[in-house]
Parts: C-alpha cells; sequence; structure tokens
C-alpha cells in the first residue's frame, strides 16, 4: 500500500482547504453551527459540538492567509510536475 | 568588535575562558594561531617558514579568519539556544534513558501483560521517573528501533518471495510513517474533541503507537519461519496482547479520576472517553494487520 507521506500532506492540504471553506453566514449559520451560536453556561464541559465549532472557526481565522499561499505553491507546481 | 573581544581570552592557551571548552577545536586553533599571529604580523614582516603561515600572518586575513570564527561561534550559540524551541532535545532524552533490564521487562511486558498489577507511572517530585527505573513509562527507544527493524523484516521478507527492490524498503518506510502520523493526528483531534485533560504528551502518543512494532516483527518473522499458519498465530496472539497492554496504559491516562479509584467508568463523559481508549486500542490490531499482511505469502 503505497501510503507515502506526500500523499498524507496532500490528503492534510485537501482537508484544511474543505474546513476554511465553509461560509459563516450562508452555510454554518443555517445548519445552527454558527460560532456564536453554541455558548454553553461556563463551568461546563463543552460537548463536541462546541468543540467542532470552535475548531471550525480557529482553522479559518488562522490558516485564511497561509492557505493561500501554500494553495497557489501547490497549484504552481502540479501545472508544472503534474 | 567582537573579533577583538574574542581575542583576549585566547591569549593563554584557550583554557582561561570555560565557553572555549565546548567550542569544536578547529576555531579554537585557529583563534589561538590567527591570534598569535596578528601581533608578529603587524610588528614585524611576515615570516616566511611556509607559504600558509605568510599567509595567515597577513592581519587583513588574520582579522577575516577571527571574524569568521566568531560569527560561526555566534551561530552555533544561536541554534543551540533556540533549537529547543522547534525539537524538543531535552524531553527526547528523558525517553532514551532505558537500560538493557527495562528493554527486556518491556518486551515481555508487551509479549505478555496480563499478568502485570500496577500500571501506574512513578513520579519523582512532579516529574515522571525516567524508563530506567520504572517499567510502566513510555520510552522512544524500543519504538524507534522495532521501526527500523520492522523495514529490514519488510525487506527480508520481500526478498525470500523474489519481489525485493532496494526502493521498496524506502516505501515501506514511508507508508508506515505516515500510518503513524494520521494514528497520532486522529487521536489528538479526538482528544481534543473529547476535552480530556491529560498529561499525554504527543510524545507519550508515537511511543505507546510505536509499541505495535514489536508484534508486527514477531508475526513477519513466524510468518517467514512456518507460513501462513505461524504468521496468523503469532499475530493474532500480538494483537490481542497489545490491544490489552493499551486498553490498561491509556485508561490510566485518558480516565485518570475513574481509573484511579478503580471504580467502573459511568456517565456520560466518562463513557464517551471509555469508547476513545476503546477505539484507539482496537485500531492497533487493525494497523498491525494492514502493514504486514501483503509481507507473508
Amino acid at each position: 500500500m503505497a501510503f507515502t507521506l506526500y500523499l498524507l500532506l496532500q490528503a492534510a492540504l485537501l482537508c484544511v482547504n474543505t474546513i476554511t471553506v465553509l461560509h459563516e453566514e450562508r452555510f454554518l449559520k443555517n445548519i445552527g453551527w454558527g460560532a456564536d451560536q453554541g455558548i454553553g453556561g461556563f463551568g461546563e464541559e463543552p460537548g463536541i459540538k462546541s468543540q467542532l465549532m470552535n475548531l471550525i472557526r480557529s482553522v479559518r481565522t488562522v490558516m485564511r492567509v497561509p492557505l493561500i499561499i501554500i494553495n497557489s505553491i501547490a497549484i504552481v507546481l502540479l501545472l508544472l510536475f503534474g | 568588535m567582537p573579533a577583538s573581544k574574542r581575542r583576549t581570552p585566547v591569549s593563554q592557551p584557550g583554557m582561561a575562558d570555560p565557553h572555549q571548552l565546548f567550542d569544536d577545536t578547529s576555531s579554537a586553533q585557529s583563534r589561538g594561531y590567527g591570534a598569535q599571529r596578528a601581533p608578529s604580523g603587524l610588528g614585524y614582516p611576515a615570516p616566511s617558514a611556509s607559504p600558509q603561515a605568510a599567509f595567515l600572518a597577513d592581519p587583513v586575513s588574520n582579522m577575516a579568519m577571527a571574524y569568521g570564527s566568531s560569527l560561526a561561534a555566534q551561530g552555533k550559540e544561536l541554534v543551540d539556544k533556540n533549537i529547543d524551541r522547534f525539537v524538543p532535545v531535552t524531553k527526547l532524552k528523558y525517553y532514551f534513558a532505558v537500560d538493557t533490564m527495562y528493554v527486556g521487562k518491556k518486551l515481555g511486558l508487551l509479549f505478555f501483560p496480563y499478568l502485570h498489577q500496577d500500571w501506574e507511572v512513578q513520579y519523582q517530585q512532579d516529574t515522571p521517573v525516567a524508563p530506567r527505573f520504572d517499567i510502566n513509562a513510555p520510552d522512544l527507544y524500543i519504538p524507534a528501533m522495532a521501526f527500523i527493524t520492522y523495514v529490514l523484516v519488510a525487506g527480508l521478507a520481500l526478498g525470500t518471495q523474489d519481489r525485493f527492490s532496494p526502493d521498496l524498503l524506502g516505501l515501506q518506510a514511508s507508508s508506515a510513517l505516515a500510518w503513524l502520523t494520521l494514528e497520532v493526528l486522529a487521536i489528538l483531534l479526538s482528544l481534543y474533541l473529547v476535552t480530556v485533560n491529560t498529561d499525554l504528551t504527543t510524545i507519550d502518543l508515537v511511543a505507546f503507537l510505536g509499541y505495535k512494532y514489536v508484534g508486527m516483527i514477531g508475526g513477519v518473522l513466524m510468518g517467514l519461519l512456518f507460513g501462513k499458519i505461524g504468521y496468523y498465530l503469532v499475530l493474532g496472539w500480538c494483537c490481542v496482547s497489545i490491544f490489552v497492554f493499551m486498553i490498561r496504559t491509556l485508561r490510566l491516562k485518558i480516565l485518570a479520576e475513574a481509573a484511579a479509584e478503580g471504580v467502573p467508568v459511568r456517565g456520560a463523559r466518562n463513557q464517551l472517553r471509555m469508547y476513545l481508549t476503546m477505539a484507539v486500542a482496537a485500531a492497533q490490531p487493525l494497523l498491525m494487520y494492514w502493514l504486514t499482511f501483503h509481507l507473508v505469502r
């Protein structure tokens, strides 16, 4: 099974792209996964759903600009080397 | 100017400054050489003992060499200071503090974990004890050695079936490494989602996940010696052992409060953590089979 590290990098890039692309207003709010829709009370353990929403929001905030750069590099490399 | 600052301690033969003791000898020698040449170069014409001496007696190249060696020393200091930020060298040293008895006992534990009673890691003033003194502590020596041995054994197995070529070794290695990385990322993600407050560091996790290579090596070797029957028998045994080992080890790390008292876990949160532990432990036999079945025909 030729599961190389390069394949893993590609898969990671695609997954991060997927998470970043989920639009806050058009999509996440409509299915109730908006970032400001799940605030539980303090002192309570956040459930999986609110952790996921937090994760999506953080990934979107942190990776927006680096992803532009990395995606451009990937596009150029794929165009050149197939 | 750094060059002149470096020249003063080297006027004695390099022993006055303790910092000099750890520099590599080439730069210390050249610095000492350059400093001794400098006063002679400035005062007298270049002594022509040898062409190299004449070259080094030239004050400009002298200064250049002193400056260059001071730059190198500064760069080395910078790297030494910052390497700890990217590669936690001091923390890694803890994981390799093993001795033969520990390795032997740990291998025995990996193949037969059923009789071991106490799985707690001993602490010594808030830091875990080195693996040399506590058999329950994770180490990176066994996983690293087992990984390399696995790649070699895979090459051996492929060779006995006339399927070997040198690039296949690299392919096996990177495949196993990729699966390991994927496992670590998946477990870290699920630990984050379930909000477990553990002291299970990433390196600990890599160590625990690397223990399955031992079972894999055993299975493939038996498969080479005794064919498919031997392979399935030994792999089945090692799978069950690793399953029990992982559950007993992770239970203490992930379900810390419940397991410490010995009560059976109850409650939604603890149940989720139990499922997570079982999922991690169940993934080990699956991966062990997936990474070795194509090696044994």
